[in-house]
């Protein structure tokens, strides 16, 4: 039996492609790529977890062999960073898209592109 | 053995030099060295032909070598000639340094290609030589370039395929060992053991060789780069063009045999006398005199008229090599000899008309005989030549042929090749009458004769063109050499072939006699008769005033009406319409797919993501 872990942060990936793939508003592809994200770091995270073990911090009581894996943590601090940035960036790009054709239907702004 | 690479790389770098110095005369001087250093090192070269003549360099783990045996020795030397010469009249027509470079870059390909020892090194002067004859073209006409440019290209990525397939097998290139190890194959598969190459590789390499060698002979139907390419660039540059680079493809065919022969033998084996894959190739040969001939007799302009007449004669050398026996091979490299002798010729000729007139069509000349009287005195040599008229060197080589047609007991080829001689008479009588005879227009009245560097040129091919009629023995000797024994007895003024034979000096001496005796009968008093226009007769009846009677226009017009049919199935236009829909296709097929939607794009990426989970990766 898959661990619900994966099986959630899976299907967060799939929610987000899925608002990516289908929807016509551009901030709802945007908030479908953060589910993505969000998705994709839990993923991460999951990957590293080991049963039974705490966090990876060394002190006293716990020695790198009591500690989960901290490789994928790194990753994630990383990864959140720059999907925040991305965001950040897309959203810009949407309000100047809004300034310009007055609408965040993706194909509307197609059309009107020409 | 070091004089092989200077023959080869002289005259691409005299052709760099012309390139680099702009000034006029010196450029001259310079080409014109570097085309004779070849032919004075070929020559001196003869007496040790029967030792091992050979140059080996190692490039990154290949070998690159030439070597110089009898028949590289006659096609090195047919490239020198024709060369030399072409070279030597461009000192009167090249425009700038540009045609020196890649006039001279080309020379060194054909060269290459001629005394190559093994597949890579054959490769890589065929691509220089198409690369550099494509540059002359591009000069002139930017469409008939890229149309040779995409048929060679095609031709060659074939010929690198068939290259690659046979390393992957046999592991060697040279030509010696790549021939033991497909002849050995041949005795294997004999025996009923299981062969290195199975039959369908060994057709799959067959064909992709005769799609390469095809495309630069000008075999139909991949002939229809050539009339564009040889009438659309420098003309001099031409006599090279069609004498020697066609050869080119000529050899390849050789090649094939020297390669292949026993081991396609026992795939395809026989059809009536020839080998099948033979038969292929000289059915195609005789597809291409009819078609390059017909065609040859509709132009109206003379650069295309001799272009397709070249493809027509190649025609002949392609039938003689594919009926494979000794004779008809010896023939067809003999035709080889002939062709590059008189074609080169008839080229420069039209450099010089082209020169001295500036014009191109048949309807703007005539009567020019009398003001050019050397070069028509050199036309009248070439036509001969072309219509295989004794005593000149293209009537030998053309009744080589027909005896070797004739007694291999293949009546289609045999027809195609009477038939392919017919058409010639056609299309000379043509240049003949419109160029030389008749009225002259009054904006050529001050033609002058030609210029001294073409004069030249054309003395040494209309001489050899008579010395090799008169001893025809003299090349038969040489050709036998190749096969090293006996094929064509005879001595040097005499061929005999066993069930026929053909003595040029006696006939020379009869011809003379006779012509002498028509003089005297003329002189002693014809009667001399104006004979009036509406004194002619067509088919018994008076012809009428709306009948075209001159030649210089649309002379074959009735002709091209009763193949109306025939000629509107071009594979020009064929090949013009596959390359049109192969853009439509594209076209369409982009819009549909990348049409700048995002999502759609994301679609892919989403679905390629499923394919890959799907596959496991």
């Amino acid at each position: 039996m898959i661990s619900a872990y994966y099986f959630g942060a899976i299907a967060l990936i799939l929610i987000g492609l899925y608002a990516v793939l289908v929807k016509k508003n551009l901030l709802k592809i945007l908030i479908g790529l953060s589910i993505m994200e969000t998705g994709v770091n839990l993923l991460l995270i999951s990957i590293g977890y080991v049963s039974g073990k705490s966090a990876p911090i060394l002190s006293e009581s716990i020695t790198p062999s009591q500690a989960v894996d901290p490789i994928p943590q790194a990753l994630v601090l990383t990864a959140i960073v720059i999907g925040v940035a991305t965001t950040a960036m897309a959203l810009s790009v949407a309000i100047i898209l809004y300034e310009k054709y007055g609408t965040l239907n993706i194909e509307e702004v197609r059309r009107l592109r020409g | 053995m070091n004089e092989l690479p200077i023959i080869v790389i002289s005259p691409l770098v005299a052709g760099f030099l012309a390139w680099l110095l702009r000034v006029r005369g010196v450029r001259e001087i310079i080409g014109v060295a570097g085309s004779l250093v070849p032919l004075a090192l070929l020559i001196k070269l003869y007496p040790s032909l029967g030792g091992r003549l050979e140059f080996t360099i190692n490039v990154a783990g290949f070998k690159l070598g030439l070597m110089l045996s009898h028949l590289t020795w006659v096609f090195s030397m047919i490239a020198a000639v024709v060369g030399f010469t072409a070279i030597l009249g461009m000192v009167s027509t090249a425009r700038d340094n540009w045609e020196w470079l890649f006039a001279l870059m080309s020379l060194t390909g054909v060269l290459g290609v001629f005394m190559a020892y093994d597949l890579i090194t054959f490769f890589i002067a065929w691509e220089v030589m198409t690369f550099a004859s494509f540059m002359m073209v591009l000069r002139y006409n930017r469409h008939a370039s890229l149309k040779y440019f995409i048929l060679s290209i095609v031709g060659a990525y074939a010929m690198l395929i068939a290259i690659g397939l046979i390393y992957a097998k046999t592991g060697t290139l040279t030509f010696p060992e790549v021939s033991a190890i497909f002849s050995q194959d041949a005795m294997t598969k004999m025996m009923g053991g299981p062969g290195l190459f199975t039959k369908t590789e060994t057709m799959l390499i067959y064909g992709l060789f005769l799609l390469a060698f095809g495309v630069k002979a000008g075999m139909f139907p991949l002939h229809v780069w050539a009339p564009d390419a040889y009438s659309e660039t420098n003309q001099s540059y031409t006599a090279m063009f069609s004498g020697v680079l066609s050869k080119a493809g000529v050899y390849g065919f050789i090649l094939l045999y020297i390669l292949m022969y026993g081991k396609l033998i026992v795939e395809f084996g026989h059809f009536r006398s020839a080998p099948t894959f033979g038969y292929i190739i000289a059915f195609l040969g005789g597809l291409t005199i009819i078609v390059g001939g017909i065609l040859a007799a509709l132009q109206e302009d003379i650069r295309k008229l001799f272009a397709y007449s070249s493809i027509s004669q190649i025609g002949y050398i392609l039938v003689g090599l594919g009926i494979g026996t000794a004779l008809s091979i010896e023939a067809a490299i003999y035709h080889a000899i002939s062709h590059a002798l008189f074609k080169g010729l008839f080229f420069l000729i039209v450099a010089t008309l082209i020169y001295r007139t500036g014009k191109t069509e048949f309807k703007d000349f005539g009567g020019l005989a009398e003001k050019m009287p050397y070069t028509f005195a050199m036309a009248f040599i070439a036509i001969l030549s072309l219509a295989g008229i004794p005593p000149l060197v293209g009537f030998a080589s053309k009744w080589l042929i027909f005896e070797a047609v004739i007694h291999e007991n293949l009546p289609i080829l045999g027809g195609m090749v009477f038939f392919g001689s017919a058409i010639g008479f056609v299309y000379l009588i043509r240049f003949t009458y419109a160029v030389w005879f008749g009225q002259r227009p009054s904006d050529i009245e001050n033609t002058k004769d030609a210029p001294l560097p073409l004069a030249i040129a054309m003395g040494i091919l209309g001489a050899l063109n008579v010395i090799f009629g008169v001893a025809p023995g003299l090349v038969a000797q040489e050709l036998n050499k190749i096969f090293g024994k006996t094929i064509i007895a005879g001595n040097i003024w005499e061929l005999n072939l066993g069930f026929g034979r053909y003595n040029g000096l006696l006939l020379t001496i009869w011809m003379t006699i006779g012509l002498l005796i028509a003089a005297i009968i003329y002189f002693l008093g014809a009667g001399v008769r104006k004979v009036p226009v509406t004194d002619t007769y067509q088919s018994g009846n008076p012809v009428t005033m709306e009948y075209n009677l001159t030649i210089r226009r649309n002379f074959f017009l009735p002709l091209k009406e009763a193949m109306a049919f025939w000629l509107r199935i071009s594979f020009d236009k064929l090949y013009h319409d596959i390359w049109k829909s192969i853009e439509d296709f594209a076209e369409t097929a982009r819009n549909y797919i990348y049409n700048g939607n995002v999502q759609v794009y994301a679609w892919y990426l989403a679905i390629i993501l499923i394919i890959l989970a799907a596959m496991g990766v």
